[in-house]
């Protein structure tokens, strides 16, 4: 093995890092909305949330590959602003990685939101605070260990992402080839030491990531 | 200054409420829907709610506080309208100047006692907060636990803290939900004492909600009673529970002796009507005061068991016009009294001292006379 190319695991982590900024925004407020606020609809925002988790990652790829295309009004918005497609390029492989990773994110800050006693929200709003401060004061402090525990979820699943990656970004080598999508192609070339230097560096970051949520959700109450 | 409150709510055991709710409606006796329908001023002072768990206190708290919005009403201090349906008024929790001691205290576990008390009084400078917070700590005997968290600090001062950071807040009215349910005698009496120099000093409409009748007595300035939702009396401590008009108040009050009865026979000379008791043991007769009850018609009787003579004789000489004979079945040691109960035609409870079951040397099974005033006996509404 002569040398090793990083591009691959660089990208995956600058991805994973980005969709995971985006994902624990978008994800706290939308697991915020699902936990304290009743509205038609809220159990079907729910679902439609949580369904990357179950769907083929093909499927996936297929609605983003459709979304963003040059036919989609989406698609077209994002060409008038950037003036290019997201698909074929790191950014489509980002967009990819929020959709499969949010599902985690909402699910668990709902919980961990849900749990917080709404009687000290309410006293918070006694003593006068606005939603947004009972909000920053009470409800995120309590439910931190919950947030903090998705959003390692959330990274860890951005990091691994490749059956919507692969239709949204495509696999090209030095611009959108993340590790998990270079792992295939050494596997399938017959480069199996490249694949498993690879294959350790995401299989011992995953585990670190699902070990420290693990802690961090035990200690909990 | 003065609080208004006019509201009406259907509760019920189906949905409809979030479980903050549903807490106090758990231990209804009947969980079927009920509305709480209520209409009272509360004055400058100590104002008890006072009412079995589920008969609708703990909500009514939480509609002047905003928590819960009624179905129809008007909330107002003074003349400033919290909320109104035909108005379409409904100023959100933040705007109310209510200060508000939940039940469980609702102390922000993430921060210190200091910090909790200085928790409502955005809008002053850091020195400011800091320094009026430190003073109401110190006027509640709390000073010491300012660092320590509320899971690090006792019940008592947990209960102080809670009270200081209602405080601190400077509300326009103050309400506490059972303050002092989860907390020992001694202590309970320290709170109490601090509630009513509070009281003295800053002249606040309070609304204290609670089922002890030592605490609505000894803090009460007025008591509302509540049962399944309603107003059934209210006015002074001493006239709502020294005379309970309903049976349901006389039960919820602790009136001990509580029987459905049948007048007998009426003297219009003495001014009392005589009637007869009868459970599944046997039967006695007791004269009560005039009403406008006739032969044969059925009434409900209240008698307090501290209100009933024990005696080891007949006590002849007395202007007590009731006395039974009857015999001690069981003597439970209370808290601050001896219960005992003694089967004279019907099952009476008479409370006494312990001196006095050392000196009467009453036991099990011993004869004894039971004696009261005529003017002891309450007649009072049947509820269904």
């Amino acid at each position: 093995m002569a040398q090793i190319d990083w591009f691959p695991l660089a990208l995956s982590l600058r991805v994973a890092l980005i969709a995971t900024a985006f994902v624990v925004l978008v994800g706290v407020a939308l697991g915020w909305l699902l936990a304290r606020r009743r509205f038609f609809g809220r159990e079907l925002l729910d679902a439609a949330v949580t369904l990357p988790l179950v769907l083929p990652p093909t499927v996936l790829g297929y609605y983003l590959l459709v979304l963003l295309g040059r036919r989609s009004p989406i698609g077209q918005a994002i060409q008038a602003v950037t003036g290019r497609s997201l698909v074929f390029t790191w950014e489509g492989a980002v967009v990819a990685a929020i959709i499969g990773a949010l599902p985690l994110m909402v699910k668990t800050s709902r919980a961990a939101i849900a749990a917080v006693d709404t009687n000290l929200e309410n006293a918070a709003r006694t003593l006068g605070q606005s939603e947004l401060r009972v909000f920053w004061r009470v409800t995120m402090p309590l439910a931190s260990r919950g947030i903090i525990a998705a959003a390692m979820l959330a990274f860890a699943r951005a990091l691994g992402d490749f059956g919507a990656t692969l239709m949204v970004a495509g696999d090209i080598p030095g611009r959108t080839q993340t590790a998990a999508i270079a792992i295939f192609d050494a596997a399938q070339a017959g480069r199996d030491d490249y694949a498993l230097v690879l294959v350790l560096i995401l299989s011992a970051v995953a585990l670190a990531l699902v070990y420290s949520t693990n802690k961090l959700t035990a200690g909990e109450r | 200054m003065s609080l208004s409150i006019k509201i009406r709510k259907v509760l019920g055991s189906s949905g409809g409420h979030r479980t903050s709710q549903n807490r106090e409606l758990s231990g209804a006796p009947d969980t079927g829907a009920f509305s709480l329908d209520v209409e009272f001023d509360v004055p400058s002072g100590f104002t008890i709610l006072f009412g079995a768990s589920g008969s609708g206190k703990t909500t009514t708290l939480k509609a002047i506080s905003g928590i819960v919005r009624p179905d129809a009403g008007r909330i107002a201090i003074d003349n400033e309208v919290l909320f109104d349906s035909a108005e379409r008024v409904d100023l959100p929790i933040r705007a109310r100047g209510v200060g508000f001691v939940f039940q469980d205290l609702a102390l922000f576990p993430h921060l210190s006692a200091l910090a909790n008390v200085e928790f409502g009084m955005s809008g002053l400078s850091r020195a400011e907060r800091r320094q009026r917070a430190q003073a109401t700590m110190e006027a509640l005997r709390i000073s010491h636990t300012t660092e320590r968290k509320p899971r690090q600090i006792s019940g008592g001062e947990a209960q102080r803290v809670a009270l200081a950071r209602a405080l601190a807040s400077q509300p326009r009215i103050l309400l506490l939900d059972e303050p002092l349910s989860a907390i020992d005698e001694a202590t309970k009496r320290g709170i109490i004492a601090d509630l009513k120099s509070i009281n003295r000093e800053l002249r606040l409409p309070i609304v204290y909600v609670t089922h002890s009748r030592e605490e609505a007595v000894s803090l009460g300035e007025r008591v509302i009673v509540y049962e399944q939702g309603r107003v059934v009396a209210s006015g002074e401590p001493v006239s709502v529970f020294g005379t309970p008009v309903t049976a349901s108040v006389a039960r919820l009050t602790g009136v001990e002796n509580i029987f459905n009865a049948l007048v007998v026979s009426k003297s219009e000379n003495a001014g009392t009507i005589t009637v007869e008791i009868s459970d599944a043991r046997g039967t006695c007769r007791v004269d009560v005061p005039f009403g406008n009850q006739a032969p044969g018609e059925h009434v409900t009787i209240a008698v307090p068991s501290g209100d009933i003579l024990l005696a080891t004789e007949e006590p002849r000489s007395t202007s007590l016009r009731n006395r039974l004979r009857g015999k001690i079945v069981t003597i439970d040691e209370e808290l601050n009294r001896t219960v005992v109960r003694v089967e004279a035609g019907v099952m009476w409870s008479a409370s006494v001292t312990r001196q006095a079951v050392t000196e009467l040397e009453l036991s099990e099974g011993k004869q004894v006379w039971l004696a009261f005033k005529t003017h002891s006996c309450y007649l009072v509404d049947r509820t269904s």
